[in-house]
């Protein structure tokens, strides 16, 4: 039983990791229908930025904030000059997106060699608690993670509920065409979105790297789990990766827990499930 | 019961719809609509822009399932069969808006179209190049008056011969009921005698539904006019009866010189 | 075409008397292999109009199935007589491509990508876990080609013209295919699939078909694969081969059999020779700068570029005999 709660809570952790990084992926194919391939390549880039920042300054919050703006600018630089020109060829954009994830991921191994990074956690993060009723330790970054992924979640749910660029973001996402339409700017709004996406994406590194470590590969698996998540909640929807990321890490955690070497098995099958069932996704919508 | 000849009409009845509705959201695009076509019969249906005469179409061949009522074909209950079951079975259409295969050329269009209808669309070799199958592609194109097109691309054929093709695929093996949905849309003069021509050589056990806007090209062409609005079947009967109705020429009002 | 084709494979014929072994082997037959896969990629993508990241993973069915039933070093597996393995391996990459296509039926476009790109990395996770089948990340060594009908394919000069008849088989079988009734309605689909519907084809069966058909030519690709390289391993089904392939199809190009060979050659040199005037270290930024060359500048790729520029050649041709006629008519 105590097993079972602790797969509980590792689940939730991984849930709340890939929801950070899948959500930056969702918002992007939301709104642009570009899949973004290079997003496990920028997560890889925001983590080392971080490492560089927190190893410089000490701290670790600035490192989160050097690792989202730096993947910010990357992100919005690539929408302002390359996958801008072609929208609307989402294909070749998703192409466009692999080479880049391809030299990018290049780049960093270049920089950064294949070694394994951990970034150093404020000491009040550091070390375990004792959880009550369960009366085992565990991590206090872990639960940080938790609560970190709650507050992104809320965040993006009131920007998108809220504010103005929400509102067009909501619109964007249900007819792309009428925005041009009324007229916005959608220039501008595609690279504050993909810059937004980027945003989260390096966020998620740093906080990766600090939680567990990274290293080459991480962007990988990072690419896959944002994938599958949104595959399995529902392409575009930040709900959706909520629910996706919440079944993917369970069952990653469930799977490593109760059927070591079928662990795949598990979130191949959800996957498998839900197209089966609803091919757009859980809370995704069907396509016209 | 099944319908037979024997029947007070001494008509068989080839497409009988009762209550079809269906939704868009809160909106009907149709409405509890009644309707029956007997074999032979030559229908057209008139209606205003957003009538609902294509959602119609869409939800007999089964392109959109319904959400309420049911479609017989040849008696036969089919409103939860696929659209291929139902075409097996006898029922054809054409496309407001050609829907056609661009990359494929006009002979292998037809050709596959011909397979479909005869279930022999699983060969995975190439057909003989004189198979039977070739000649009823040819016969077809003939008819729909491609006979000269048939190596260029549908994708580079002109408005009007896509809808030509329209029509050739939609008599593809031995259609029982055939849907035409605005096949005179953007014809220029010229061609639509022809049209007309073609719709009035068709084999005279065959049921026929036309949506047409163009009234001389119904009014030649029909046995029986049918008016719908705002997704109701407002009325059926002779066609110079209907045509100088009220209610058709509030609906049309404008439409008509 | 026809007779370009047919020049090309003489010239692929007499070839090896001219060339070294190195070059026989690590150079032309290996990207005849690659342009099979590839070419199994290709096909869907030109005529089912999906972009299938799956492709790797079928040809590792058909490797894996050969390594397991193939005598090998790793003491796991059954031997079976080499056809039988071969007529398994292609039979379960046929298999898996149906299932691939199962899944993915109702996905075109971006949706296809991420969905087979999701099941080739379940695949790849798989062969690393499971060690009664696919023997974990180490996967099987040691095998070795056959000695097929008197000849053993361990020698390069049989292997290749064994590769080279393979390659022309899938072209052929691709092109007499796609002229089937089966084919068209495969094209069918991509380019209106409610149409095939409304003409009496259910397009379920149709997709799945064609996903099958990519599993074959896949398969056969995977045989040869394993014979060459002796080993396999869940580094052959994992992501690199995979974006390496789709590479190799979008450098080629989509539009015709042929560029999937193309493209495989292209792919090969550049990863024998050009890395060396750089750096080995640096391969994947220059493969990455090519692709993203090829995408931004030439999306038809090498051999759909050289095909639009012959036409175009062509055209001007056709433009300047009908100003030649006019100005003749006019005298
Ligand atoms: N897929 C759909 N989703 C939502 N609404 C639809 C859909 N298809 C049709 N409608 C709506 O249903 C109504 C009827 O459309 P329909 O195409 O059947 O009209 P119609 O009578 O064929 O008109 P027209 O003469 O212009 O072809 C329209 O208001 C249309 O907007
Ligand atoms: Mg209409």
């Amino acid at each position: 039983m105590k097993l079972f709660f602790i797969v509980f809570l590792n689940g939730l952790t991984l849930a709340s990791l890939y929801f950070i990084t899948a959500c930056g992926f969702t918002l992007i194919f939301g709104l642009m229908r570009t899949v973004n391939m290079a997003h496990g390549v920028l997560l890889l880039l925001g983590a080392y930025i971080g490492y560089e920042v927190v190893e410089m300054t000490g701290f670790w919050v600035l490192g989160i904030i050097a690792g989202g703006l730096s993947c910010a600018l990357v992100g919005a630089f690539l929408q302002a000059f390359i996958l801008g020109r072609y929208q609307g060829d989402e294909l070749r954009q998703t192409l466009i997106t692999i080479a880049i994830s391809i030299i990018l991921a290049d780049f960093l191994l270049w920089a950064w060699g294949g070694l394994t990074y951990q970034i150093s956690l404020p000491e009040m993060l550091q070390g375990g608690i004792r959880l009550p009723l369960l009366n085992v330790g565990y991590s206090v970054v872990r639960l940080t993670l938790i609560g970190m992924a709650i507050v992104v979640g809320v965040l993006l749910w009131l920007l998108i509920a809220k504010t103005k660029l929400g509102i067009i973001i909501r619109a964007g996402v249900d007819d792309r065409e009428m925005l041009q339409a009324l007229g916005f700017e959608i220039k501008k709004i595609f690279i504050i979105v993909f810059a937004m996406g980027a945003a989260l994406a390096g966020m998620a590194g740093v906080i990766f790297g600090s939680a567990l470590s990274i290293s080459p590969g991480t962007d990988i698996q990072f690419l896959l789990s944002s994938l599958v998540v949104v595959i399995v909640g529902g392409m575009g929807s930040v709900g959706g990766a909520a629910l996706g990321a919440l079944l993917i890490g369970l069952a990653e955690q469930y799977g490593l827990a109760y059927a070591p070497t079928y662990g795949v098995v598990f979130t191949f099958l959800i996957m498998v499930t839900v197209l089966a069932f609803r091919p757009q996704g859980i809370l995704g919508r069907a396509e016209q | 019961m099944p319908l037979t000849d024997g029947s007070a009409s001494n008509q068989r009845v080839a497409l009988n719809l009762k209550g079809v509705t269906r939704r868009f959201g809160s909106f009907v695009a149709v409405d509890n609509l009644n309707m029956t076509i007997k074999t032979g019969e030559r229908r057209a249906i008139l209606g205003s822009n957003g009538a609902g005469k294509t959602t119609l179409f869409n939800l007999i061949t089964g392109d959109f399932p319904l959400s309420e009522g049911s479609i017989e074909i040849e008696g036969v209950e089919s409103s939860t069969l696929p659209t291929h079951k139902r075409i097996q079975a006898g029922l054809r259409r054409t496309y407001q808006h050609a829907l056609l295969f661009d990359s494929l050329s006009v002979r292998d269009t037809l050709l596959l179209a011909v397979v479909g209808i005869h279930n022999k669309w699983p060969l995975f070799y190439p057909l003989k190049k004189n198979s039977k199958y070739h000649e009823k592609a040819e016969a077809l194109a003939k008819v729909a008056g491609l006979s000269s097109k048939m190596d260029v691309l549908v994708g580079a054929l002109s408005h009007g011969q896509k809808r030509q093709l329209e029509i050739g695929i939609a008599l593809s093996g031995d259609p029982k009921i055939v849907l035409f949905d605005e096949p005179a849309a953007g014809l220029s003069p010229a061609e639509r005698p022809v049209l007309t021509e073609l719709l009035l050589s068709l084999p005279k056990k065959l049921s026929v539904i036309l949506i047409e806007h163009d009234m001389d090209i119904a009014l030649e062409t029909s046995n029986i006019v049918s008016v719908m609005h705002n997704g109701k079947h407002l009325l059926e009967g002779e066609p110079e009866e209907v045509v100088h109705s009220d209610i058709v020429r509030e609906i049309y009002v404008g439409k008509r010189q | 075409m026809s007779r370009t084709l047919l020049l090309i494979v003489v010239i692929l014929i007499i070839l090896p008397a001219f060339i070294s072994d190195f070059w026989l082997n690590q150079i032309l037959t290996r990207s005849i292999i690659l342009g099979i896969a590839a070419l199994s990629l290709t096909f869907l993508t030109t005529y089912l109009g999906v972009v299938s990241f799956a492709q790797i993973t079928l040809a590792g069915v058909a490797g894996y199935t050969i390594a397991y039933f193939s005598p090998n070093t790793t003491g796991l597996g059954i031997e079976l007589p080499w056809l039988f393995a071969v007529a398994l391996a292609l039979l379960f990459s046929t298999l898996a491509g149906a299932f691939v296509g199962a899944i993915a039926k109702k996905s075109v476009g971006i949706y296809s990508i991420m969905i087979t790109l999701a099941i080739s990395m379940a695949f790849f996770y798989f062969t690393r876990q499971n060690y009664s089948i696919f023997n974990g990340w180490t996967g099987f060594s040691g095998i070795t080609a056959p000695v097929a009908f008197g000849v053993s394919l361990e020698d390069s000069l049989v292997f290749y013209y064994a590769t080279l008849l393979s390659a022309t088989a899938a072209g052929y079988l691709v092109v007499k295919f796609t002229s089937s009734p089966l084919g068209l309605a495969v094209q069918g689909v991509k380019d209106a699939a409610r149409r095939v519907r409304a003409i009496g084809i259910p397009t379920t069966p149709v997709i799945i078909a064609a996903y099958a058909f990519s599993g074959f030519i896949a398969g056969m690709s995977g045989v040869l694969n394993v014979w060459q390289q002796e080993r396999i391993s869940s580094f052959s089904v994992g992501l690199g081969p995979t974006i390496d392939l789709l590479i190799i199809a979008v450098i080629g190009g989509m539009r015709h059999p042929l560029g999937a060979f193309i493209g495989a050659i292209t792919y090969v040199l550049i990863d024998t020779f050009v890395i060396d005037l750089f750096s080995r270290d640096r391969f994947n930024m220059i493969i990455g700068l090519v692709l993203l060359f090829i995408v931004m500048a030439a999306p038809q790729g090498i051999l759909g570029s050289f095909l639009s520029a012959q036409k175009r050649i062509r055209k001007y041709d056709n433009n300047a005999i009908k100003r030649k006629i006019k100005n003749d008519c006019e005298i």
